[in-house]
């Protein structure tokens, strides 16, 4: 139910169109990459979708993360722009459901663009390299790969969005991690599993590197750890209110 | 009402913004790390550089690929929104003041919010190449002279981008778009450098100055001389085009409602 | 019965102290008035009941309940209307009303029921945002209202509306306790305006309570004083500006 009222609030928020078109516009960068510069990548050694995914993840990855941080930022400024989260207070509901209703809505928009991104790619592997012969069961898991390691990204962020009554501090915030994680040196395994972080990952990578149970298991405890600091948080924020 | 106490007036509703706050701290989360791995600029992966000046490029990088156009952008919807939360632009445009004019003054201050966060940025670059001379014993320090034009060649070459944020903000009503389009726009400017066209995609500009440096300070990583042609005509007639839009819609919706 | 009762509550802010000791005694099935100036501490002790913000001490119980202990069995008997109207903007009014609703497991028909009683049936399909000062009141209420609450905690009801609305608001809030039985808290600046609508006054100044009654009790209290006591207005303004004088001697 919490979810269906929560779908219901963004209704003319703008936040299913911002989903498409970011899911539009992430899924364009493989397509135009290929169009451009086909032969260089067609002469590269390795899987098709993987070389496919190293060239051109981090940026499908950083368009994620902008309409993981738009997204929180819209559902909660529309909870504050006219006062109606004070309404969901009064309300019987427990404490956080609120919360949690917007997280598995933003779960749910990310998987659709995740699926559309990875369909994409193997799309584009197996346009572009006549050879390759592509499974669903590898589109699936790379995709549910990618959600899992955005899951962490999601918590946090949407803990800064009802943190904050103005949008512009929160999205600046948001805007200020992702950044900090990019130029961050990428050499230390403890910075990688950070959220704004770990979507950057790909599974090939880490596969390679045999860390995918490391990077499942944190961003697992992440996401569950940071869904707890929410809840306190709401408890503590009676006192100040 | 005169452009001046126009002006005076736009920084009076800064007030109590913290936006110096939100100005700063990408500034110090910034160049924090790159004290703290000074030590890596002595290691230019085959590219010959000078430690000092290899501090200074990538240092500035990060700036100007995302932070400078992120900060216009939440500058952009943080000028918009103090208008638009309780109605305040109504409140402007039902008192005697050219609304293309106010327009333009708040596109002049979010410029000047731009030069305030260069002004930190020059700092927060000295003090950290002074604690990483410190550190490593080795003196990263340039010349104000240089760094001072480097960067403010940077900011000139952000104006472009600044008008085309300004213009998405007062057309795009929903505060998610116009901060999504531009944040989203940000994303691919690297790629587009790489391409022909570079020249009219603004996104792309302060990045561009910045490798024409890097060019200059490593031979053979970039082209050292900055194409003006037809790069200059292009800019400038991109920043007259959405400045005029801007001005032309400001407060288009509150007029009509 | 006591419906609603307090026992030295307190609210501080720092150093400021927006509620001090407050015992206040809300029977059942009367309209209770909250009377006092701007700024008196009303909407914080409204906003501890609907655990918006939490007591600095003190206690207090709904229908015999507890806070925190039973917040959400409080808040399912207790429809409220909070200072400014609190409400989606994105959404019409109708599908505001539908949100509470469903969150509250009200049957369908509730939603039309509460925008009649508000007056807001003809303009449900258009979104809040458009709502002129009036109709966003009327909403809120309509917000409080729905599904028939036996507890009604209204902050300043009608503001902002004209006469003829304020006239329909009073009388509708003034009918609720005969049509089904609620007990009703109402704040309000005015006491003419309380006077009209409610059974029993509470006088709230700086956050302590200067009395507890009915108007009734208030002019005797009022003559016993040697207040002024023929006009109800005055016996309030003269009260407020004793205590206030009383403060300052004290400080």
């Amino acid at each position: 139910m919490i979810l269906q009222i929560e779908a219901k609030k963004c209704k003319r928020t703008g936040f299913l169109p911002a989903v498409l078109l970011a899911a539009c516009a992430a899924s364009a960068f493989p397509i135009l990459n290929m169009l451009v510069r086909a032969e260089t990548f067609t002469a590269m050694a390795g899987t098709p979708f993987d070389i496919l995914t190293d060239a051109n993840w981090q940026m499908m990855a950083m368009l994620n993360m902008v309409l993981v941080i738009c997204g929180a930022c819209l559902m909660y400024h529309t909870e504050f722009a006219d006062n109606g989260i004070q309404k969901m207070d009064v309300l019987p509901v427990r404490a956080g459901s609120l919360f949690f209703g917007k997280f598995v809505l933003l779960v749910l928009a990310l998987c659709g663009m995740l699926l559309l991104e990875t369909a994409v790619l193997t799309g584009c592997a197996a346009h572009w390299f006549p050879a390759y012969t592509w499974t669903f069961s590898e589109t699936l898991q790379s995709a549910g790969f990618q959600l899992i390691l955005t899951l962490p990204t999601v918590m946090l962020m949407l803990w800064v969005a009802s943190a904050c009554k103005n949008m512009w501090v929160s999205l600046g915030i948001g805007v200020i991690l992702v950044f900090v994680m990019t130029i961050l040196p990428q050499d230390s395994t403890v910075l990688q599993l950070f959220p704004f972080n770990t979507p950057y990952k790909t599974l090939a990578t880490v596969q390679g590197a045999g860390d995918v149970p490391l990077f499942l298991g944190i961003c697992g405890a992440e996401t569950v750890a940071f869904g707890l600091f929410e809840f306190v948080f709401l408890q503590i924020r009676r006192w100040y209110a | 009402m005169s452009f001046c106490s126009l002006l005076s007036i736009e920084f009076l509703k800064l007030k109590r913004s913290k936006i110096g706050l939100l100005l700063l701290a990408p500034v110090v989360m910034m160049w924090v790390p790159s004290v703290l791995n000074a030590d890596m600029n002595f290691d230019t992966r085959g590219i010959a550089i000078a430690p000092e000046y290899n501090f200074f490029i990538q240092g500035f990088m990060g700036m100007v690929w995302f932070m400078l156009p992120a900060s216009l952008v939440i500058c952009t919807v943080l000028l918009t929104q103090t208008e638009r939360a309780n109605k305040g632009l109504l409140k402007m445009l039902s008192l005697p003041v050219s609304p293309a004019k106010l327009c333009l003054v708040k596109f002049l201050i979010l410029l000047l919010l731009a030069v305030a966060q260069l002004g930190m940025t020059i700092c927060a670059y000295y003090i950290s190449a002074a604690a990483a001379s410190h550190i490593q014993g080795y003196d990263f320090l340039l010349d104000p002279l240089f760094v001072l034009r480097v960067a403010a060649c940077l900011y000139a070459g952000a104006i472009p981008m600044a008008a085309v944020f300004w213009m998405l903000a007062t057309l795009v009503r929903t505060p998610i778009f116009s901060v999504g389009i531009g944040l989203a726009s940000i994303v691919p400017s690297v790629l587009v450098l790489n391409t022909k066209i570079w020249f009219l995609y603004p996104m792309s500009y302060p990045f561009y100055l910045l490798m024409t440096e890097y060019g200059k300070a490593a031979p053979g990583v970039y082209e050292t001389q900055v194409q003006w042609l037809p790069w200059l005509p292009v800019a400038v007639g991109i920043t007259i085009l959405a400045l005029a839009i801007a001005a032309l819609r400001f407060g288009a919706t509150e007029r009509r409602a | 019965m006591n419906m609603i009762e307090t026992q030295n509550l307190c609210k501080a802010y720092g150093d400021f102290t927006a509620v001090s000791d407050l015992n206040l005694h809300i029977q059942k099935g009367r309209v209770y008035g909250f009377l006092g100036p701007n700024g008196a501490g009303k909407s914080t002790t409204m906003k501890m009941f609907l655990g918006l913000t939490n007591p600095t001490s003190g206690s207090f119980q709904i229908d015999g309940k507890h806070y925190p202990a039973d917040r959400v069995a409080i808040l399912k008997e207790v429809g409220s209307f909070i200072e400014a109207p609190a409400f989606y903007g994105n959404l019409s009014g109708e599908e505001n009303l539908e949100i509470i609703r469903r969150i509250l497991g009200l049957p369908k028909s509730s939603v039309r029921e509460a925008l009649e009683l508000v007056g807001l049936t003809q303009f449900r399909k258009r979104a809040a945002k458009k709502y002129s000062l009036g109709m966003k009141q009327r909403l809120g209420l309509a917000g409080a209202l729905i599904g028939r609450p036996p507890i009604l905690i209204l902050d300043e009801p009608t503001n902002g509306l004209d006469p003829v609305g304020i006239h329909e608001i009073r009388t509708l809030i003034r009918s609720l306790p005969k049509q089904y039985d609620c007990t009703v808290l109402v704040s309000s600046h005015l006491l003419s305006e309380v006077e009209l609508m409610a059974d029993d006054i509470g006088i709230l100044n700086h956050g302590r309570l200067l009395f507890e009654g009915t108007a009734n009790d208030l002019k005797i209290r009022a003559r016993d004083e040697g207040y002024p006591t023929d006009n109800l207005e005055e016996i309030f303004l003269a009260m407020i500006d004793e205590d206030n004088r009383k403060r300052g001697a004290g400080q």
